[in-house]
């Protein structure tokens, strides 16, 4: 009999949780802001909420970590409060994206740029430092590269060694730790080191008024024979990784090398160090831009909303001496600053015909 | 009374009507014994009349409750739609299908994509009223039709209704419902990856995807971004995945089956009653903690190990991703083989020790051979396990896929690949978020076959001594 | 002479013995190698997590200065209130010679900068301490915690240091003074998550942990059991019953991830349930926990020897009757067993919530089933992705208090199984 009413009873906890599991959870109203997107924006969007959340007497917004295109994917499913109200991308949206969000009823998506990531190539403090130059770290990274004799056709890449490419470099393998191909990071990368390396050969820069896409498939396509290392998107491992393994470089967010100063220590690309003075003024040109998207439609319903991006924008957040700008985030210059805090005053909304 | 209640608070009335349905359909029972002369005259104990009682109290309300929800959202839609003004109603499906948001966001979450419309706002009126019209019905009808079985119930109950029999059938269909969740999952886990594969097997020949030797989704994350390759044959990780897992098991078989067979045929009970859950921790430990020991301390001393050697050994070599993992494994080895090792009857060992065999030599060709069934049914389980392993392979094993079997090079893994195409930067529709889904499916119909090879190898080869 | 059969015996005797003994060393390095493993993965945690349940605080005598405070008697008085100010204020008096503004801002980046919330909460607390100073311990910011822990080296080049030689200087005063100390960590115990490694804690994570297992539970081991009890004493062995065995053994070694993707399509999009809520995560993990509970209740189930059974049938019970009163209070320590090993499972998982949204930062501790949440592991995800250092060792200390949880969950597991276990 002990066991038959055990039984019961654990059949009955078990009928009502489905019950108001089911039945329960149909639009609840929210009361906190929801975020979800790039894991590259989110350790900055997270200290601005934790900031805005006790301060301001708003609950802490909620951020998620899905990475850029899974939260736009979100972000554009509708409006209403079981969507999220902003998406951090560390990339611009996409004319596709945009779209769908247009199609699923979010008309009106304001946009918001935040500042910019440094993204640079680190290596163990064990190992000496050395300068390197885009030309160099194309002719590493790339599958295929120009004949060294000087004839204008591809080889697949033969540098097994720095010294192979330059005789002043070491002679250690090359072994370079990376972002997956399904990452911003990288995107980023092939856009601002290995194009300009690539560029660097005449008749390749010729191509990319010729033959665009040949350009981009020969400056876009890295080596898949070990030298470069797909290692996830968590910045830390790679950190370790270079500590534990001197020879190798790796490339990662600047606030990653901000942090760990002790151990890391960044690569000069074409004699500028990443330091965060030489990325905010633009003489280390390896960053990009992190955004916002935000829903209009959200703005003036969600609780908060206005006041979270009102603390987003503050001088004291994004600004040159910022809590954001010690977390490694690097600040847009202040006219720039200047245009985005307007646009997120006046709401102003972002065209999808503008986007590529 | 406020006949609009919320739907927990129906679901609580339900449940208390029961409870009174029980509590009124065993007193009933005691009464129209005192008429057949005392309980013994009952065809079933009172419990039985009682419980028969709250059950066809619950379900028939239960049943409607869940089927008025499922269907009541769906239905109200229609009806709005339907007094919506004429312009609207043409409009085409996407679009109407926006309107029915907007009309719905007023009644609930009040955003609104655009200025209200005073006939969105109308249909919303609409939308509300029908909405409590039809809590209000469905309140009232289920309470109804509780009560009314209950009444009806009470009304049949006499000493000849054979009320176990009737109760224990409920029962067992409850039974045979919880069983067949396993099912529901399973075809819920197809469907939840199948469409989107499909969508991936359009732009990508499934030939290609089964066949093909690159794997390399550097595919375009932007539409101008045209030039980069973009190869799914899934082969190589599938190799990649084979060669960790093959790895892991050359640790965790070993290690786990000789442990099994200590704790099971020399170790003392007091020894095993501590070894064996200490074992068992070694699963129960987060896989994010294997993952980070892999990565930062397990692959740069095999790296320095071959490099001492001589040998070419990357820094996220398949060797230390699996080494780990197997570690992580043995006890799903250990604990199983444990238990098939134990069911092997005494007297098989009693006989071959009356032969003059040693405890080993027992072991080896008389306990093992009658448990072998058991323990690959336990090796496969801890295979499939390996396979489907995440968090070790993400930190640990890299994303290179190489078609290589050899240990030392970088490989990656089928779940790796998920992760990585799920959580990235690129567009979400694009071939290589899809090609997560595909993978996943790919990895689903393995198992399964893994699965269902084992579970012919140990019926085909099961020994019964009873 | 010819040997007989005893003499070709005893010639082997030496060697089967040596067999013997081999077999028996094979057997004892293999649970040794385990458990080596096991001790080394535990002390190489500890080593850097201990250090974690400490925390740098430092002594300031506050002045609630009523001019800077303005009125704080009500809630939007007390919002607008400049406590950073009051926290500066008092650190500036006691480094009388820092006058320089960049000086200053350097001297104030040594305390946390979530000490005004202490302030402000000791205010409200006491609302007369208006116009008074008090000695307040508050916490120091993770560089220095790092520093006074030992886990940044002081003798490194400035440049390479994340604090520079003037901050040291404040600090080794600060230390003479005995102004600064390592205290219990209460905060990691007691608050949600942060961006600040010195204001982090777990309560929020162990919290929502706890409401998803509550979740898991109440649905996996009825419904586990059930379907246990119905496959193994009332199924007819056939076609259909094969089809339910393979599918449980097949989606208890489905990855879990996958599982995730099913909770994203079922329950989110499909119910329309919210992201991020114990909810989904718990009915998520009672799907994955499902087929372990099921195969270990069956497990359990067969343990049940046939004679207690038929002397049930015997006495006249119906076979519904045998089970639920003869064979399930019996089966019952086992099906518990499963059912914690099952949990301790879940409870470490963190792939299938990352696709339903678990993995985010939340601060507020989760007080409900529907409210967003976080569980351990995906803390301990989080913050092994976080650049500041001082969450590494918060990461191995989140890992320390996951695996109390779940040595305490075997350990219940290994009571039940002794208590109970019966042998035929």
């Amino acid at each position: 009999m002990k066991g038959k009413t055990f039984f019961a009873g654990l059949g009955v906890a078990a009928a009502l949780t489905i019950g108001a599991a089911t039945f329960n959870s149909n639009a609840i109203a929210r009361d906190y802001i929801t975020v979800v997107g790039s894991s590259t924006v989110y350790p900055f969007a997270t200290v601005v909420a934790e900031q805005f959340g006790k301060t301001s007497g708003f609950k802490t917004p909620k951020i998620e970590s899905t990475g850029t295109g899974g939260g736009m994917k979100l972000f554009c499913s509708g409006v209403g409060v079981q969507h999220p109200d902003i998406a951090n991308a560390s990339r611009r949206i996409k004319k596709s994206e945009c779209e769908t969000c247009d199609k699923n009823g979010v008309k009106e998506i304001i946009e918001f740029k935040v500042g910019y990531d440094g993204i640079v190539l680190g290596a163990s403090k064990k190992s000496a430092a050395i300068n390197i130059t885009r030309k160099e770290l194309f002719l590493a990274l790339a599958a295929n590269v120009p004949e060294s004799s000087g004839a204008e056709s591809l080889v697949p890449n033969p540098y097994k060694t720095w010294k192979d490419i330059n005789p002043s470099l070491p002679a250690n393998k090359i072994e370079v730790l990376g972002p997956p191909p399904t990452s911003g990071t990288r995107d980023a990368f092939l856009e601002l080191v290995m194009e300009v390396g690539g560029s660097e050969f005449a008749w390749i820069k010729a191509l990319e008024k010729a033959d665009k896409d040949k350009f981009k498939s020969i400056c876009h396509t890295i080596r898949e024979d070990g030298a470069y290392v797909e290692a996830g998107e968590n910045d830390n491992l790679i950190v370790q990784k270079l500590d534990a393994n001197p020879n190798a470089f790796g490339i990662f967010g600047f606030s990653f090398l901000d942090q760990n100063t002790d151990k890391i220590q960044g690569t000069s690309v074409e004699g500028v160090a990443p330091t965060f003075e030489a990325i905010a003024d633009g003489k280390y040109t390896v960053s990009r831009p992190l955004y916002l998207y935000v829903k209009k439609a959200h703005v003036d319903v969600i609780p908060g909303m206005k006041e979270y991006l009102k603390e987003f924008s503050s001088e004291k957040a994004w600004g040159e001496d910022g809590y954001l700008s010690e977390k490694g985030l690097i600040p847009m210059p202040e006219d720039e600053r200047k245009s985005f805090s307007n646009a997120v005053q006046t709401l102003k909304v972002l065209p999808c015909g503008e986007l590529k | 009374m406020d006949a609009n209640m919320n739907p927990t608070m129906l679901l609580l009335t339900i449940l208390f009507l029961s409870v009174m349905g029980f509590v009124m359909g065993k007193r009933r029972s005691y009464a129209v014994a005192n008429d057949a002369g005392g309980v013994s005259g009952l065809h079933s104990r009172p419990t039985y009349y009682g419980s028969l009682t709250a059950l066809w109290c619950a379900i028939p309300a239960l049943i409607i409750f869940s089927f008025w929800l499922l269907f009541e959202s769906s239905i109200i839609t229609n009806l709005v739609i339907s007094s919506l003004p004429d312009q609207l109603q043409n409009l085409p499906a996407d679009r109407l299908n926006l309107i029915v948001t907007d009309i719905k966001n007023i009644v609930n979450g009040n955003i609104v994509s655009a200025d209200p419309n005073p006939s969105l706002v109308a249909a919303a009126e609409h939308y509300k009223k029908l909405n409590s019209l039809s809590h209000a019905s469905l309140t009232v009808i289920v309470i109804t039709i509780a009560i009314a079985s209950i009444l009806v119930i009470q009304r049949t109950i006499n000493p000849k209704l054979r009320a176990r029999n009737h109760v224990e059938r409920v029962v067992k269909y409850i039974l045979i419902a919880c069983s067949t969740i396993a099912i529901f999952t399973t075809i819920g886990i197809v469907l939840s990856v199948l469409y989107e594969a499909i969508r991936f097997f359009k732009i990508i020949p499934l030939s290609g995807f089964l066949t093909g030797l690159e794997w390399s989704p550097q595919m375009a994350i932007r539409a101008d971004q045209v030039g980069s390759s973009g190869s799914f044959g899934a082969v190589p990780v599938f190799v990649g995945t084979m060669l960790i897992s093959a790895i892991a098991m050359c640790v965790a078989v070993p290690i786990g089956l000789m442990s099994a067979i200590y704790l099971s045929e020399y170790a003392n009970r007091t020894f095993r009653s501590i070894a064996k859950p200490l074992l068992e921790i070694l699963a129960g430990i987060p896989t994010v903690v294997y993952g980070f020991f892999a990565a930062l301390t397990v692959a740069p001393m095999i790296r320095d190990l071959g490099g001492f050697f001589w040998l070419d050994v990357s820094s996220e070599s398949a060797l230390a991703a699996g080494l780990v993992m197997g570690i992580m494994i043995i006890p799903f080895v250990s604990s199983l083989s444990d238990d098939v090792i134990n069911a092997v009857p005494q007297s098989l060992r009693d006989g071959a020790y009356a032969l003059g065999a040693t405890k080993s030599e027992t072991i080896r060709h008389v306990v093992i051979p009658a448990a072998l069934p058991g323990i690959v049914g336990s090796v496969l389980l801890a295979v499939s396990r390996a396979i489907g392993e995440t968090m070790i392979v993400v930190m640990a094993a890299g994303l290179a896929a190489n078609l290589t079997i050899n240990p030392l090079k970088t490989v990656t893994t089928v779940t790796v690949q998920i992760v990585t195409l799920l959580v990235g930067d690129q567009e979400f529709d694009s071939p290589k978020t899809l090609a997560a889904f595909a993978l996943g499916l790919m990895l689903f119909i393995v198992t399964l076959i893994l699965n269902v090879i084992a579970l012919v190898v140990v019926r085909k080869y099961r020994e019964q001594y009873e | 002479m010819s040997e007989t059969n005893i003499d070709i015996v005893n010639k082997g005797l030496g060697k089967r013995y040596r067999a013997e003994k081999r077999f028996r060393i094979y057997g004892v390095c293999a649970i040794a190698a385990s458990l080596i493993f096991l001790a080394f993965l535990f002390i190489s945690i500890s080593s850097t997590g201990y250090t974690a349940f400490q925390q740098t605080f430092i002594r300031l005598s506050v002045y609630f200065d009523p001019e800077i405070l303005g009125d704080t008697t009500n809630r939007e008085g007390l919002a607008s209130a400049n406590f950073p100010a009051i926290v500066k204020q008092s650190l500036f008096k006691m480094f009388p010679e820092v006058q320089s503004r960049g000086e200053k801002k350097q001297l104030a980046s040594l305390i946390s900068s979530g000490a005004s919330y202490y302030i402000r909460d000791m205010l409200i607390e006491n609302p007369d301490f208006v116009g008074e100073t008090i000695q307040v311990w508050l916490p120091a910011d993770d560089d220095v915690d790092m520093l006074i822990k030992g886990h940044s080296d002081r003798g490194l080049v400035e440049a390479e240091r994340r604090l520079n030689d003037r901050q040291i200087d404040w600090i080794q005063q600060l230390e003479k003074d005995g102004s600064i100390e390592k205290r219990f960590n209460k905060i990691f115990f007691t608050v949600g998550d942060s961006r600040e490694p010195e204001l982090a804690g777990i309560w929020g994570a162990a919290s929502g942990s706890f409401f998803t297992m509550v979740i898991t539970l109440l649905l996996s081991f009825p419904i586990g059991v059930a379907a246990a009890i119905y496959l193994e004493e009332f199924a007819k062995k056939n076609r259909w019953t094969d089809i339910i065995e393979v599918n449980i053994n097949n989606l208890a070694a489905v990855p879990s991830i996958v599982f995730g993707l099913l909770g994203l399509a079922v329950f989110l999009n499909f119910f329309g349930m919210p992201r991020s809520a114990p909810l989904v995560g718990g009915l998520v993990m009672t799907l994955m926990t499902l087929p372990v509970i099921i195969i270990a209740s069956r497990a359990s189930l067969k343990s049940v020897p046939p004679s207690i059974r038929e002397a049930a049938l015997g006495v006249g019970a119906s076979q519904m009757q045998m089970v639920f009163h003869h064979v399930l209070p019996l089966a019952l320590p086992g099906m518990l067993t499963g059912a914690i090993i099952g949990m301790a499972r879940a409870l470490g998982e963190t792939a299938p919530l990352l696709m339903i949204g678990m993995v985010a930062f939340i601060v507020d501790v989760p007080s409900g089933f529907t409210d967003p949440a976080t569980a351990l592991p995906v803390q301990i995800y989080l913050w092994a992705d976080s650049p500041e250092k001082g969450f590494l060792e918060k990461t191995s200390a989140a890992i320390m208090v996951l695996l109390t949880f779940l040595i305490a969950m075997n350990a219940l597991a290994v009571i039940l199984r002794k208590k109970f276990e019966k042998r035929w």
